[in-house]
């Protein structure tokens, strides 16, 4: 045990030193906090504003140009009241409307013919523009409420017949999946991000070492276990503290300017804590399964070069598994991610999705956590003794197939 | 302590490299492990770190089975590796504290044997700062650290100028004094005539000659003379001694100043002295041929 703590000290201290861990953390957590702050900013330059000068705020009002060429629309008010794009102004001829929308004085005009009748004149036509629609909306409701005004009948009376207001409220007995989701995504996609990246890092200082004949040493120092355990254990301990002081500078910079926000990120940073902690127990041991697996593809290769011909196999794996799940947040009951939220190479990611967004008995959290539990430590021990096996090869990179072959003949 | 290796083997991806080695090393006599590239010293060794295992055969100390992490081992490998990025007392510490040590004796020990190695001042260098002979010195103080009883260097001189040389001569002998066991693999016949008492010389994995040195330089040169003649050419003489006195002479080598013959059984150097003078040999040089290490290790492993 000493000499584990000797090596996981010395592998941690190795990443905590380095330029290269803190300046993409800071940077990450310097941007959160910005973007954090921005509503509280403006609040303040636009409270800042108010005070200074009022009553100028006309600028933002889109005119629009009109013309009733036969005097159809007896209710013209109405129709105005209802654009909800901007101001309508009535012009006296079409040429005048033409020639005033072509100099973009007004966004667009509209020639009525009737209440069921119109030109839409514009400049430019936009894929994306919709003021004609809104038009129509509008000169559809003075329409009606004419025509109900003709016929005797008060148009918000029928307007409450046709479309009653309905109160509903949803009881949820299981999970919300719709307000979980983005925070069950992004968390599954840190641990992801988590993975490949810190799995990489493993396998390169593994390799590294390997490369510079510094394996020899250590091995006849100490136990091949103790290293390869320490390495994995010491960048695993990196990333899941660079992982948390993000999560952290989030969180913390979240509550300060949540009233800016008008609390509307809840649904992104108060997670259950139920959630957190089985996020943090499965992520950490899928982190350590996949860590040890490319640890071991490390010491297979001779150079740190050859790492990513020969971790391609898991990465892919790992790929296949981050869209499964992803898909699998959809609909939780989906039998794939069931399967996959038992199978140790996966369930670090389904299960939690399972857990995060759908319903799962305790009973299924715990089978699939032993599994993860009792497949890491295997993969652990197996890592060791590819380690010490890899240790000693040098040339090209042995596949993990022969070094099974291998494991066995000795 | 005496350490015993007992008969050996070992194949790589089914290829057997060594075939029975044997050989044993006693504290205060260092033994120098000789062969040609590819001989199986490295392995050998390895095996002895518990590198890895032999197939067959086992590593004895005093008699018990023999487990290198219970002692404290100085082991230089062939393959010479240290971190690059890492400042040279830091890498250090840290292996020592790996070999047992407190933090407080690695670096007393790191400290005291980069001065004694005379690298003192890049004790806070990267190691890929330094020139090779000081990474080379790094190596060797990596070795020495934990003041080791067994002391297993591979090829420790490669790599150094005389100077730096002779700073790991004056250390090697300080740990024989001392009592210390001391294996050592070589092909530089110079120095492992200096410290060993005992060699093994490894042939294509098998033990081809191990024992006392002088001793089998004593072997080697019984029944030796080495002659050569005022009047006659080495050639000349070779023929001479080789038609008509060979009924004294079994074999004759040239050597550039003079003739390595090998007596036929029962007979003696007065014998052949008494036929020199019959034969009116006027002889320049006679004496009692003293092999040199390289001499037999050329005779040994070169003459399959």
């Amino acid at each position: 045990m000493r000499d584990f703590f000797i090596v996981f000290k010395f592998e941690l201290l190795n990443y905590l030193k380095k330029k290269a861990y803190f300046i993409p953390m800071i940077i990450i957590c310097a941007m959160i906090i910005v973007i954090l702050f921005i509503p509280t900013i403006m609040n303040f330059v636009s409270g800042f504003g108010k005070e200074g000068e009022t009553g100028e705020k006309e600028e933002d009002v889109r005119l629009y140009a009109y013309i009733d060429v036969n005097n159809e629309i007896v209710n013209i008010d109405e129709l105005k009241e209802n654009f909800s794009r901007g101001e309508l102004e009535e012009l006296s001829s079409i040429e005048i409307l033409k020639e005033k929308v072509n100099s973009e004085e007004y966004e667009a005009g509209f020639v009525i013919k009737s209440y069921t009748e119109y030109d839409y004149v514009v400049k430019n036509n936009k894929l994306y523009e919709n003021d004609n629609s809104s038009f129509e909306y509008a000169l559809k409701k003075a329409f009606r409420i004419h025509k109900f005004e003709e016929m005797g009948m008060n148009y918000e009376d029928v307007e409450g017949l046709i479309n009653p207001e309905i109160k509903s409220e949803t009881i949820i007995l299981g999970k919300d999946s719709a307000s979980n989701y983005l925070y069950t995504y992004l968390l599954t996609f840190g641990l992801y991000f988590l993975i490949i990246l810190y799995g990489q890092f493993t396998a390169t200082a593994v390799a590294t070492e390997k490369g510079n004949r510094t394996m020899e040493i250590l091995i006849t120092s100490t136990k091949s276990r103790n290293l390869i355990f320490g390495k994995v254990l010491g960048s695993a301990a990196a990333g899941v503290l660079q992982f948390a002081v993000i999560l952290l500078t989030a969180k913390v910079f979240y509550e300060i300017n949540a009233e800016a926000w008008d609390y509307k990120l809840d649904f992104l940073f108060n997670v259950p804590s139920e959630v957190l902690l089985n996020f943090s127990i499965f992520g950490i041991l899928g982190y350590l399964f996949y860590s040890f697996i490319f640890g071991a593809l490390g010491a297979l290769v001779s150079r740190s070069e050859d790492i990513n011909s020969s971790s391609t196999p898991v990465t892919l794996l790992f790929i296949v598994v981050f869209f499964v799940t992803a898909m699998g947040m959809q609909n939780t009951e989906w039998i794939i991610l069931k399967i996959f939220s038992y199978l140790p190479f996966s369930s670090s990611m389904a299960m939690f999705v399972r857990i995060s967004m759908g319903t799962v008995s305790n009973l299924e959290i715990i089978i699939s956590l032993l599994i993860l539990i009792v497949s890491t430590v295997l993969v652990g021990f197996f890592g060791a003794m590819i380690y010490r096996l890899g240790s000693l090869m040098y040339g090209n990179p042995v596949k993990l197939r022969e070094a099974i072959k291998m494991l066995r003949d000795q | 302590m005496k350490l015993e290796v007992r008969d050996i083997y070992k194949s790589f991806s089914g290829r057997e490299v060594l075939h029975g080695i044997s050989f044993s090393v006693e504290s205060g006599k260092a033994l120098g492990l000789l062969g040609r590239n590819g001989a199986g010293k490295t392995t050998t060794i390895r095996i002895i770190m518990n590198f890895f295992e032999a197939n067959k055969g086992d590593i004895y100390l005093d008699g018990k089975k023999f487990v290198p992490r219970n002692h404290r081992i100085g082991y230089l490998p062939e393959e010479r590796g240290l971190y690059p990025k890492k400042k040279v007392m830091e890498q250090l510490i840290y292996l020592g504290r790996l070999r047992g040590l407190s933090s407080k004796e690695s670096r007393e020990n790191a400290l005291y044997w980069l001065k004694r190695l005379d690298i003192e001042e890049y004790k806070d260098k990267k190691l890929e700062t330094l020139s090779k002979g000081n990474q080379q010195k790094v190596q060797l103080a990596q070795t020495f650290l934990t003041n080791p009883d067994i002391i297993i260097l591979d090829e420790p001189f490669s790599g150094l100028d005389p100077v730096n040389a002779q700073i790991l001569k004056d250390i090697i002998n300080e740990f024989i004094n001392k009592d210390r066991l001391l294996i050592f693999s070589s092909h530089q016949m110079n120095y492992v005539e200096e410290f060993c008492e005992d060699i093994a010389l490894i042939d294509k994995g098998t033990i081809v000659l191990t024992g006392n040195l002088n001793k089998i330089k004593r072997e080697y040169g019984k029944n030796r003379l080495t002659v050569s003649s005022l009047s006659l050419s080495l050639e000349q003489l070779k023929r001479l001694i080789e038609d008509e006195m060979n009924n004294i002479v079994k074999e004759v080598e040239m050597k550039k100043e003079y003739l390595i013959i090998e007596l036929q059984e029962d007979y003696t150097k007065n014998d052949f002295l008494r036929a020199a003078v019959d034969k009116n040999i006027d002889i320049k040089k006679f004496s009692i041929y003293e092999p040199g290490l390289e001499d037999i290790f050329v005779k040994k492993v070169g003459e399959k």
